[in-house]
């Protein structure tokens, strides 16, 4: 069961994905993405992480979507035109790199025996999750914390209006 | 038993390099942090499939640590992509080249 | 008393050419003459006071230590011994009248507190030279003289000439400093210090082949500054300066700094007989050049230039026959009678409304005869008539030499007699062209008292000189040879008949000298040429050998570094490297786009390139 929700949950998310790289509109791709990270969300829950599933749903999808959503529309953004004109040296190395990293995958797959093991079943309790997250990366989540401060701080800083020009122009 | 690591594996790499794709193809500044997302949650996929597989919950953290550097990332870029939007009037990588030498 | 009190000689000189420096043109004119007239007047009557201090071994003072390196150590220390302590006198004494002759000399000139200080100077310097027991020492003050007399050369420097003049001999004496170092630096290599003293002490050590080399390094350095062959071409042509200068610096006092260094370094230079027959060669070579030279000279101070040269040429070769005292007496006769000579010849000119030209002058005796008595007795002394001071001390030379045994010191004598009949011609033929005759061009002023009556003491000195140091023969004491003591050297004896002889010879030649100079130039008053006379005038052509041998050459080495390596290949290369980097800058500079898909497209065939190898090597292996 867990097996076949796996492979539909990766088809839909790889294709929403391609799908969301490819529109010309941002807004129908943060709509396709969207749509990514809640298969990618059950991915997670099936992999047995329900908090993680859970946070990416909330913080991802619900959060920060909706921001890139907010300035999309703040902006006022009309579908590009980028599409039309590709300029394939430009995408010369995309497509090597891609080639490269798919190949790497299956060159790591092919020599290491035990990536072919299936994962077990594991389900991290979110008791566990808390008691390690707080007791053994207490230090990390301070760090994480002042990071997410400076952002603010930056993002404040960043979009502020200058008064004495009389606002944005 | 669910599936093999490496069907994992695939499926993250696959959305990676569509996300690379995205970063390099494109010019539209929002679909370039779009194309950082997607790559950050290949990296999340393959950090909860690790989680689960040797069955510690530190892979699982780690997400959650990306989350709050990736909401943090995209505050701060989101902020720039409109600042510049205001310099500017546009949100195309290829205009601004100040930095040209 | 104290002996660092010695360190007064040479400073109080010193202070008053510094004060005279700084305050001379502020103050009046009357401050500055006495104010240079009292550093050296005070200076001679020190050295008169501390005149007891030279007895014995004499008396070394040391003020501080100038500098410690190592193992090198030098010390402010001057050494006033037999050496050197007539020497002082001579040179306070004979500086002292020269300054009084100044003060008249230099009257209407405007730029007196210039000339003031730097005479000063040269004086403080060159007691230095004759008083440091130390070879730096002795540099600095041989450095200073070379500086002071470099000004006082191109005192009107207005003129390009004179300036010139004053950089020839600035430039010529810098060639033998050259080799004075290096002797200097060798003497330290060797001994491990630079006191005159201790070197004396140790230089019996040396071996035979180091003290010849120390001894013509020596050589040269003291012709440089005694303008001897090679280095002599600067002398003729410094008489651009005023004549109190040529009085103090080319007759008296600097030109015989170089005798003096040899004498003061006799216990190392008689080590050496090759060295020592190359100092008398180099002597009687340069004054026989002089001396021809002198012939036909139409300066008047030209010709004394010459015969200054020529004299110091004697000196050498006493140096050389191992005849301190010889050396030392010669020194002393002829810096009293060629300042004198050379004073009066100051007047003359000034008596000839500033007449330089031999040929124009004439009949001078008549006008000036006070002059005329003072020139005189100096030119009889020149020329070595019997009985004068000049006589006994270039006899006393001659017969030196001709105690020495070998064929080489005969034939020196040989040429140092010959030598005295063309210094008896010109000397004569100097007097007769300019006293002589008739008035050939206009009369000038009479000269002020203060340029003729310290003329006088030179005059005596010059004549009674022959008292320092009175042979035997005539119931003399040999007096300068006693008190010298060990310094004096060491000659063979000659028999009194031998004696007799040279001096029969050399008052025939004098006679001769004159009875030439006579037949040619009593009644001559227009200069006849030929191409000897040519020949000599231009000293030889010395000067035109210099600048094809030398100067040529030199410049087209100069232009050649300046066009062919400075300008094409070190600013080619530099140049080069430049357009380079700027080509290559400009190549680089269009990587930077400043565009952001370019630079995540770089970052991107860096992660390929990372990511291939990385799997290369999994697949590899």
């Amino acid at each position: 069961m867990a097996t076949v929700l796996f492979y539909i949950l990766s088809a839909i998310a790889l294709t929403a994905t391609l799908l969301c790289v490819t529109r010309r509109n941002p807004v129908h791709a943060i709509i396709y993405l969207v749509h990514a990270f809640f298969a990618l969300a059950l991915l997670f829950y099936v992999l047995g992480a329900p908090l993680v599933a859970a946070w990416e749903v909330i913080i991802y999808a619900g959060a920060i979507m909706v921001l890139f959503m907010f300035i999309i529309m703040m902006l006022e953004l009309a579908p590009s035109q980028e599409l039309q004109g590709l300029v394939w040296s430009r995408l010369l190395p995309v497509v090597l790199l891609s080639l490269t990293v798919l190949g790497a995958t299956f060159a790591i797959i092919a020599f290491d025996p035990g990536g072919v093991d299936g994962i077990p079943v594991y389900f991290a309790t979110p008791r566990d999750f808390g008691y390690t997250l707080f007791k053994e990366y207490a230090l990390a989540v301070e760090v994480v914390s002042f990071q997410l401060l400076f952002a603010a701080v930056g993002g404040y800083y960043v979009g502020r209006t200058d008064k004495k020009k009389g606002g944005r122009k | 038993m669910i599936v093999p690591l490496s069907h994992l594996l695939i499926v993250a790499s696959m959305m990676f390099t569509m996300g690379l794709g995205c970063v390099l193809g494109r010019r539209n500044l929002i679909m370039i942090l779009v194309g950082v997302e997607i790559m950050l949650n290949a990296v999340g996929l393959i950090l909860v499939g690790a989680s689960a597989y040797w069955r510690e919950v530190d892979g699982q953290i780690f997400v959650i640590f990306l989350m709050a550097m990736t909401a943090a990332e995209v505050g701060i870029s989101l902020a720039l992509v409109v600042y510049l939007r205001r310099r500017k009037g546009s949100i195309d990588a290829d205009a601004f080249d100040e930095m040209s030498g | 008393m104290n002996e660092t009190l010695l360190f007064l000689i040479p400073l109080l000189p010193l202070v008053c050419g510094v004060l005279n420096g700084m305050f001379g043109m502020r103050a009046p004119r009357l401050f500055a003459e006495t104010l240079a007239l009292f550093g050296v007047a005070t200076a001679t009557i020190i050295t008169l006071l501390f005149w007891s201090y030279a007895d014995g071994e004499g008396s070394r003072a040391v003020l501080y230590t100038w500098a410690t390196s190592g193992d090198l150590q030098v010390d402010i220390a001057i050494l006033f011994d037999r050496l050197s302590a007539p020497m002082t006198l001579m040179v306070t004494g004979v500086s002292t009248l020269i300054h009084l002759y100044a003060v008249g000399y230099m009257a209407k000139e405007k730029d007196y507190a210039r000339f003031f200080t730097l005479l000063n100077l040269f004086v403080a310097a060159m007691l230095l030279i004759v008083l440091a027991d130390n070879l730096l020492l002795t540099f600095v003050g041989w450095e200073g003289v070379g500086f002071c007399s470099y000004g006082l050369i191109g005192y009107w420097y207005g003129k390009g000439e004179n300036a010139d003049a004053g950089r020839k001999a600035f430039l010529v004496t810098r060639v033998g400093d050259v080799f004075f170092g290096i002797a200097m630096l060798w003497l330290f290599a060797l001994t491990g210090t630079l006191s005159i003293s201790e070197i004396n002490q140790q230089a019996a050590g040396f071996a035979p082949a180091v003290a010849t080399g120390l001894t013509l390094l020596l050589l040269l350095g003291a012709s440089g500054k005694s303008a001897q062959l090679p280095l002599m071409t600067w002398l003729a042509d410094a008489m651009a300066g005023p004549t109190p200068v040529s009085a103090l610096i080319h007759a008296a006092t600097m030109v015989t700094a170089g005798v003096y260094l040899l004498c003061r370094l006799f216990p190392l230079v008689s080590l050496s007989p090759v060295g020592m027959a190359a100092i008398a060669l180099v002597g009687v070579l340069t004054a026989f050049y002089a001396a021809t030279c002198a012939l036909a000279q139409r300066e008047i101070k030209r010709v004394l230039a010459y015969s200054t040269m020529s004299q110091v040429g004697y000196m050498f070769i006493a140096v050389g026959a191992g005849s301190v005292a010889g050396a030392m007496f010669h020194l002393l006769t002829h810096a009293f009678f060629k300042a004198l000579l050379f004073m009066a010849a100051g007047c003359v000119i000034h008596l000839c409304h500033e007449e330089n030209d031999i040929f124009k002058m004439g009949g001078v005796a008549r006008r000036a005869s006070f002059v005329f008595s003072l020139f005189m007795a100096g030119a009889i002394c020149l020329a070595g008539v019997p009985m004068t001071g000049g006589f006994y001390s270039k006899d006393a030379i001659l017969l030196a030499v001709y105690a020495q045994p070998g064929l080489l010191f005969k034939s020196i004598w040989l040429l140092g007699s010959l030598n005295a009949l063309l210094t008896a011609i010109y000397t004569f033929r100097l007097l007769y062209l300019v006293f002589g005759g008739e008035a050939r061009g206009e009369a000038g002023h009479a000269p002020g008292g203060l340029m003729v009556w310290p003329l006088l003491p030179l005059a005596f000195l010059g004549l009674g000189g022959g008292i320092l140091n009175l042979p035997v023969l005539v119931g003399g004491n040999e007096w300068l040879h006693h008190f010298l003591g060990p310094l004096a050297g060491s000659v063979p004896a000659v028999s009194h008949a031998n004696e007799w002889m040279l001096w029969g010879v050399a008052t025939v030649l004098v006679a001769a000298g004159w009875f030439i100079a006579r037949h040619f130039y009593r009644n001559v008053n227009v200069p006849r040429e030929n191409v000897v006379s040519r020949f000599l005038l231009a000293g030889w052509r010395v000067d035109e050998l210099v600048e094809r041998l030398i100067l040529v050459p030199f410049r087209a080495l100069g232009r050649f570094c300046w066009l062919g390596i400075d300008l094409t290949v070190i600013d080619g290369v530099l140049e080069g490297l430049a357009n380079m980097s700027r080509q290559a800058g400009e190549k680089m500079r269009l990587a930077a786009t400043g565009r952001l898909p370019h630079y995540v497209t770089a970052f991107a065939w860096g992660l390929l390139a990372l990511l291939g190898w990385c799997l290369w090597r999994l697949v590899s292996l």
